[in-house]
């Protein structure tokens, strides 16, 4: 503490660790938040559905998803990156997943929504395996925090089926 | 500063920084709100390094006495084996009071 530059330089060491400090537990008491999401997916429409000339089922839907995520959210939120995945077996992959749509929600007042889409990204098949395929579809999302941890969890919906045939 | 000045600056550093931390946490967490929690530990950080950095009277409050150089001079000659430091040695010649 002798001079003007040492007392500031200690100042200035204590008060990063504090904040590192601050910042741990901060993180720490997102363990303390147990949310309870809810979701629901409906395929509203098989748009299309046809076998491309690479050989690989590719199917096109609509879907109206509704979720609401709001109970994950903490002080320490900054967004949460929520997508919806078809997930189904094939003879060739025991487990196929397949991201149809994503989204990233800001604020915990955007976390309650329904939407109408076409899929996002492309639903198509490592073959020729789609017709009459049972399938799941998967909400995910991830809470990422403004420091620390990040939670990761999902809701699975089953029941879902595609047509026998193309079309 | 002096010593005491000294000692007394470090505590409140340490004390002050790491109150308002903690009150900093416990406010932004009753609030919901990281970015208060953020705000008042910068002011703190920028009150705590107004009062405890600059070199304020109140850290002055017990001096030193250094002796007078005339008087270390005097000490030397009555006793020449002693050591003496070279600034009171080739120190002004000031012609000794007795």
């Amino acid at each position: 503490m002798h001079s003007f530059g040492y007392r500031l330089n200690a100042l200035l060491t204590l008060g990063v660790t504090t904040l590192a400090l601050m910042c741990a537990m901060a993180s720490f008491s997102d363990n303390f938040n147990h949310p309870s999401p809810s979701a629901n997916v409906q395929v509203m429409n098989v748009n299309w559905f046809q076998k491309q000339s690479s050989g690989n089922d590719e199917v096109s839907l609509t879907l109206k998803i509704s979720a609401d995520l709001q109970s994950t959210f903490t002080w320490n939120t900054k967004q949460v990156f929520a997508f919806l995945a078809a997930e189904y077996e094939t003879p060739g992959n025991s487990l196929n997943q397949i991201s149809l749509w994503d989204s990233i929600i800001p604020s915990k007042e955007r976390a309650k929504f329904t939407i109408h889409t076409k899929n996002k990204y492309r639903l198509i098949d490592q073959g020729s395996n789609l017709r009459g395929k049972e399938f799941n579809l998967t909400l995910h999302w991830h809470v990422m925090p403004k420091t620390g941890k990040m939670f990761a969890d999902k809701i699975v919906m089953t029941g879902y089926r595609l047509p026998v045939d193309y079309r | 500063m002096d010593w005491q000045g000294q000692r007394l600056s470090e505590q409140l550093m340490q004390v002050m920084l790491l109150t308002f931390a903690v009150a900093a946490y416990l406010t932004g967490f009753m609030v919901n709100s990281f970015r208060l929690m953020m705000l008042i530990f910068a002011g703190s950080v920028v009150l705590t390094a107004l009062i405890s950095v600059p070199n304020w009277p109140l850290f002055d409050r017990h001096p030193l006495k250094w002796l007078e150089p005339s008087v270390a001079e005097e000490f030397s000659r009555e006793h020449p084996q002693k050591p003496v430091s070279a600034l009171a040695a080739s120190g002004k010649k000031k012609s000794s009071k007795k």
